[in-house]
């Protein structure tokens, strides 16, 4: 049975007639795959699990670099001034304005550039790589690019067509709705390749008898679509919809680059909010309870997606 | 065993020779004779031979002809200096991060004036003034601390204590086309209403001139660093008996002033722009006039970049209702960390003496070898020294006059609240200038909302 052992900790059960030698060995070797595990699993915690208990623990002290003198446990106080905070509520709205807007315009033009794309014969591998490459750039970049290259009036690319089109020149960035806007543009340029290439994944290995049955059945392009085609994709683009929401909800650095929240406080959604509050106020406590907030908000949101999704 | 040992020894043997190997390069390179007007200071340069310390710059001009000269301070004192280039928008929060944590990473670093009070508050900074009184640290009459610009020094000290030297700074001044003032026969505006006229009769935006321009850009370093000085010059006071307020019927007279010259003479994109913008754009020949630094004027007068050279003119700032002229005022200083240890301390003081000192000002402007000639000198004599004079006057008319009697008269150590709380009150004034600008809210509104912010801060 010495054979079983060594095997590895794969084998759990030896047969019931093993010796006493056997089960030490095993023991052992459970406790020696422990320890190997155990540099991975400290270093997790460590990195994790102890950041993420230490802001619970942050968000319920009063830390202000700016007044230390005050500095100390609150319990609850941060949560309490969180709920009647008018700002946190007003990003709060932002959040939600700025994820639900760019997710479903990455979803939809992620789509409707599948479908086009699915039909083409020649180019497809081309297409398909050029469409890849804002995914690949650090959001940072892209803020940059946009802020100075694309939306500057008077000498931007968006401005200029905007005014050959005879839109006139627009203040991209100045003007409270267009800078929201904007943003949203920007988070979607950058993003809809991913839904793409998820959405023509699942398009391509869609079933061509079904369109043959509905073609005999007279159904037009419109009816294929919707009866057929869209329940088919359901499962690909609630997928795509979790995943992008997660990443929209706790977007940070094209914003950052691109408005800094501005201007006033017109695109300052929470991410942004938390990051004033703690880096640019110092004011480390309540900073953390935004960030709590945020990490609940993303949880719950994510949560009801996936019961959603179990439920297809 | 042997064999280990001698292993060791051979490594350590290298390292000393790496380490001693740039000590040895930076004595040649700095001859004796370079030193001599230090080594005429009454103090032991090289008290604290050996230490090493950190300091935090940003990448500027000013502070590169400062790491330039570094190894002439390590052949002087011994000392090994390392700097750590830091942009400026981030290097407040280094400087903080590694404040609280307690680190003594940077030794000094270049700090914001209006931190000193966080700073102080918290104990993170040593006061510097028992470092100036110590005979054995500091020759006084070598130094000569009084020839440092007044108002800068005043604006790194709380209640009569020194917290940082200053290094390099800058007043803000009216930064004007003489050209085009002259072809209407305008003359440089004395108070803002006249700045009004001006910038209206010179505003042609289908030509492609617009008639001035002020930082737009949010922030308490960027349009508050505009905005306060109006708030000043229209009568405003910060702390109207002791209580921080930032809103009132001044402040909304200063605000609408500044958002209706946005909006009538400033180009759209301006409402982004923070100086660098400013002085490209006026470089390009699009303004007709900015109100900002004066150190902009080594931009606008780049030979490279510049269209404009040799069509520029200075003059202060426009007074307000008041009658005041409120001009916003800057420096670089260095403060010394109060987690470093006594030897480090005295290694960091030694830098700061000798960076401040009037013969690396002049080191690191007219005699400098490189293209870079700073305007942002330290020292008030230098002023009077007629090579400085001579290097600066090449960037336009009036611009030593305007800039000596800017830097003497037009300053007010409070014209932005020198408060712990600035971080938070400066970001909440910064979002109601940004939001009054964009129409988000009319000037009241948003002074009241960020005095609602500002009261929150202070509880």
């Amino acid at each position: 049975m010495s054979m079983s052992a060594a095997q590895g900790i794969g084998e759990r059960d030896p047969l019931p007639h093993a010796s006493d030698h056997d089960r030490t060995a095993l023991s052992r070797e459970r406790r020696f795959a422990a320890a190997l595990l155990a540099p991975a699993f400290l270093a997790l915690i460590a990195t994790t699990t102890f950041p993420l208990l230490f802001l619970v623990w942050i968000s319920t002290r009063r830390m202000d670099l700016a007044m230390p003198f005050m500095d100390g446990f609150v319990g609850w106080e941060n949560y309490r001034q969180l709920f009647a905070d008018p700002r946190f509520w007003e990003s709060l709205v932002l959040s939600l304005v700025y994820t639900v807007g760019t997710v479903v315009l990455q979803v939809v033009i992620g789509l409707a550039l599948a479908l086009l794309v699915i039909r083409m014969k020649r180019g497809q591998a081309l297409f398909r790589m050029v469409a890849i490459l804002p995914v690949v750039l650090s959001p940072a970049v892209v803020g940059m690019v946009w802020r100075s290259f694309m939306l500057t009036p008077e000498f931007g690319v968006i401005d200029y067509l905007a005014i050959t089109a005879g839109l006139g020149s627009r203040n991209w960035l100045g003007d409270p709705t267009l800078a929201m806007v904007s943003v949203i543009v920007i988070h979607t340029w950058q993003w809809t390749p991913f839904a793409f290439m998820v959405l023509l994944a699942s398009l391509a290995s869609l079933p061509d008898d079904i369109y043959e049955a509905a073609r005999i059945d007279r159904a037009n392009a419109w009816q294929r679509f919707i009866r057929i085609t869209l329940p088919l994709l359901r499962p690909a683009i609630v997928m795509v919809v979790i995943m992008r929401t997660m990443v929209a909800l706790t977007a940070f650095a094209a914003i950052y680059t691109v408005t800094t929240g501005g201007p006033g406080t017109a695109t300052e959604i929470l991410n942004l909010y938390a990051y004033r509050k703690s880096f640019t106020e110092l004011s480390l406590g309540y900073g953390a309870t935004l960030a709590v907030a945020l990490l609940v908000l993303t949880l719950a949101i994510s949560a009801l997606l996936f019961v959603i999704r179990r439920k297809d | 065993m042997n064999g280990m040992s001698f292993t060791r020894r051979s490594v350590l043997k290298g390292l000393g020779a790496s380490v001693a190997f740039p000590l040895i390069a930076n004595r040649a390179f700095a001859q004796e004779s370079d030193l001599g007007a230090y080594q005429s200071a009454k103090i032991d340069w090289r008290q604290a031979e050996g230490e090493n310390i950190t300091v935090a710059v940003i990448p500027a001009g000013y502070f590169e002809n400062l790491i330039a000269l570094a190894p002439q301070f390590q052949a002087l004192t011994g000392v090994n200096v390392r700097f750590e280039k830091v942009p400026p928008a981030q290097i407040r929060q280094k400087a903080v991060l590694d404040l609280t944590a307690g680190t003594g990473t940077y030794a000094t670093h270049a700090a914001d004036p209006m931190y000193y009070p966080l700073y102080q508050a918290n104990g993170w900074v040593d006061d510097l003034t028992p470092y100036l009184d110590d005979p054995a640290l500091t020759d006084k009459a070598w130094f000569k601390p009084e020839d440092i610009v007044p108002a800068w020094l005043s604006a790194n000290s709380i209640d009569g204590k020194v917290y940082g030297i200053p290094y390099d700074g800058e007043v803000t001044l009216q930064v004007l086309r003489k050209d085009l003032l002259e072809a209407k026969g305008l003359k440089p505006a004395e108070d803002l209403d006249a700045f009004l006229a001006n910038a209206s009769e010179l505003h042609a935006p289908n030509d492609r001139v617009w008639g001035t321009a002020l930082r737009g850009v949010a922030g308490a370093g960027q349009n508050v660093y505009i905005y306060s000085s109006l708030f000043r010059s229209f009568g405003g006071d910060w702390l109207p008996g002791g209580k921080l307020t930032v809103n009132g019927p001044q402040a909304e007279a200063a605000l609408a002033w500044y958002v209706d010259t946005m909006k009538t003479y400033t180009p759209a994109a301006a409402q982004n722009w923070n100086w660098p913008d400013i002085a490209d754009a006026f470089s390009q020949g699009t303004l007709a006039s900015y109100v900002d630094a004066h150190s902009s004027a080594s931009v606008i007068n780049n030979p490279e970049k510049s269209q404009v050279i040799g069509k520029i003119a200075y003059a202060r700032w426009p007074k307000g209702p008041s009658g005041k002229r409120v001009s916003s005022i800057w420096n670089w200083g260095f403060p010394i960390n109060a987690k470093l240890s006594d030897a480090q301390k005295k290694a960091t003081w030694l830098f700061i003496q000798w960076a401040a000192s009037a013969e690396t000002q002049i080191r690191t402007s007219y005699r400098f070898e490189g293209a870079t000639k700073r305007s942002g000198v330290n020292r008030l004599s230098l002023w009077s020294d007629q090579d400085y004079v001579e290097t600066v006057s090449k960037f336009g008319d009036n611009f030593v006059e305007a800039t000596l009697t800017a830097l003497k008269d037009d300053t007010d150590v409070d014209w932005r609240p020198r408060v712990p709380q600035w971080p938070a009150v400066g970001d909440a004034v910064a979002t109601a200038v940004a939001s009054a600008l964009a129409g988000q809210a009319t000037p009241k509104a948003a002074l009241d909302a960020a005095q609602q912010r500002v009261e929150g801060f202070l509880k």
